[in-house]
């Protein structure tokens, strides 16, 4: 009965809405659209939304370095120049070279040589030593560092001997000058200042001089005692000679 | 209306690229010795010392490798220099026995356009030397001439 019902009457069937297929496992197409009707297309032309243009600056297309006008400095580079001044501070001997075209290699070899002497072969840029000396006493040596260089500091200043001795083997470095406790000194001057005896035989020369005066004094007064122990020193030896010589002939003799 | 082209059509590299051009024409074969004497704190020696390392690169000294440069430093503030002395042969064509560029007022450019219009000039020209033919060779230039042929039955 209900089934003859449900037969009879098709708009209350339970069945679903009725589906047309409009795509099968196919590529769907979006790169070749449908040209839109007139009607439709004078529509979406209509109400395509207007957005407001953004005001365009002058500075619109320079970078931030040029809009600012400032140059961000590397706090890296402050980290440097303090390093810089510490070892300035704490080095007895600092001497700058001027470095010509030199391998890797050799100045590797170079750098070894002088570590074992305790002294440090380091090169900074201009910038970094210009900040690390500004508003200090070490700014005369700025002038020095205009072209390729490289430094060497030690914190014993008795090894002059032994930084000429090594970097004289090599010519690519070629001394410009150095500061020895806190002096700045030429090259000539640090040459001359290897050359001088040790600090102690220095102090030695100084007392022997101040003490010339009454030394010269002492002597003249003894000279003429002096003279007269010589000279009879002289006489006791000539006495002794000529008795052992009859005696050294009369043993020869009896050998004979 | 238009106006005829003036200007480059290329731009210029600056002056590092104008150093490196004059840095590959230079010839020291006319030079026996090199003295670059300069003060260290006097002003206006970035030049010398530049120049004096570019003398030193291994393109330019081995130009000639019998040639020393020699760098002089002094403590008098006096105006530094650069002294070339010649060999025997430039000599004679330059009728001087060393050239004098006094670098206080000069810069690395101009010291290096200098040196090849005086030093790189009197470089004596250099002398054909007669290659010696391998076996090898004498038969590739044998075949050449002859055929394949000969080289097969070889």
């Amino acid at each position: 009965m209900s089934s003859l019902l449900q037969q009879g009457l098709p708009l209350t069937s339970a069945r679903g809405p009725l589906l047309q297929f409009m795509r099968f496992r196919g590529k769907i197409n979006i790169q070749r659209p449908k040209q839109p009707h007139y009607e439709r297309a004078r529509v979406m032309a209509v109400t395509q939304p207007k957005y407001p243009e953004a005001p365009k600056a002058l500075t619109c297309f320079q970078s931030r370095a040029d809009r600012t006008g400032a140059q961000v400095e590397n706090p890296y580079n402050a980290i440097i120049a303090r390093e810089v001044r510490n070892w300035l501070d704490h080095s007895k001997l600092v001497a700058i070279f001027h470095l010509n075209s030199i391998t890797a290699d050799e100045i590797f070899r170079v750098r070894v040589q002088l570590y074992k002497q305790n002294l440090h072969l380091k090169a900074y840029g201009r910038k970094i030593i210009a900040q690390a000396v500004a508003d200090s006493q070490y700014e005369a040596i700025l002038p020095l560092f205009h072209s390729n260089h490289c430094i060497v500091f030690s914190p014993d200043q008795q090894r002059v001997g032994a930084l000429l001795r090594i970097t004289r083997k090599v010519p690519q470095m070629v001394l410009l000058g150095g500061i020895v406790e806190q002096k700045l000194l030429s090259r000539n001057e640090l040459v001359h200042f290897a050359q001088m005896p040790g600090l102690q035989a220095a102090q030695a020369q100084l007392v022997q001089t101040l003490n010339m005066a009454a030394t010269n004094v002492v002597q003249q007064l003894q000279a003429h005692q002096c003279n007269l122990i010589k000279v009879l020193d002289v006489h006791a030896k000539g006495d002794t000679t000529e008795k052992q010589e009859p005696e050294q002939a009369k043993e020869e003799e009896k050998q004979t | 209306m238009s106006i005829p082209f003036s200007g480059t059509l290329r731009r210029s590299g600056g002056i590092v690229s104008a150093i490196g051009k004059q840095l590959k024409s230079v010839n020291l074969k006319g030079v026996k010795r090199i003295t670059v004497q300069f003060d260290p704190f006097a002003e206006n020696v970035k030049a010398t010392r530049e120049f004096l390392f570019l003398l030193s690169t291994p393109k330019v000294s081995q130009s000639n490798p019998k040639c020393i440069v020699k760098p002089d430093i002094v403590c008098d503030r006096s105006p530094a220099f650069i002294k070339f002395s010649l060999i025997d042969s430039a000599q004679e064509q330059a009728k001087v026995k060393e050239i004098r560029f006094n670098s206080d007022n000069l810069n690395t450019l101009e010291l290096l356009q200098l040196l090849n219009k005086h030093v790189s000039t009197l470089a004596p020209p250099e002398e054909i030397v007669k290659k010696v033919l391998t076996k090898a060779e004498k038969q590739k230039l044998g075949s050449g001439a002859g055929g394949k042929k000969a080289i097969k039955k070889k």
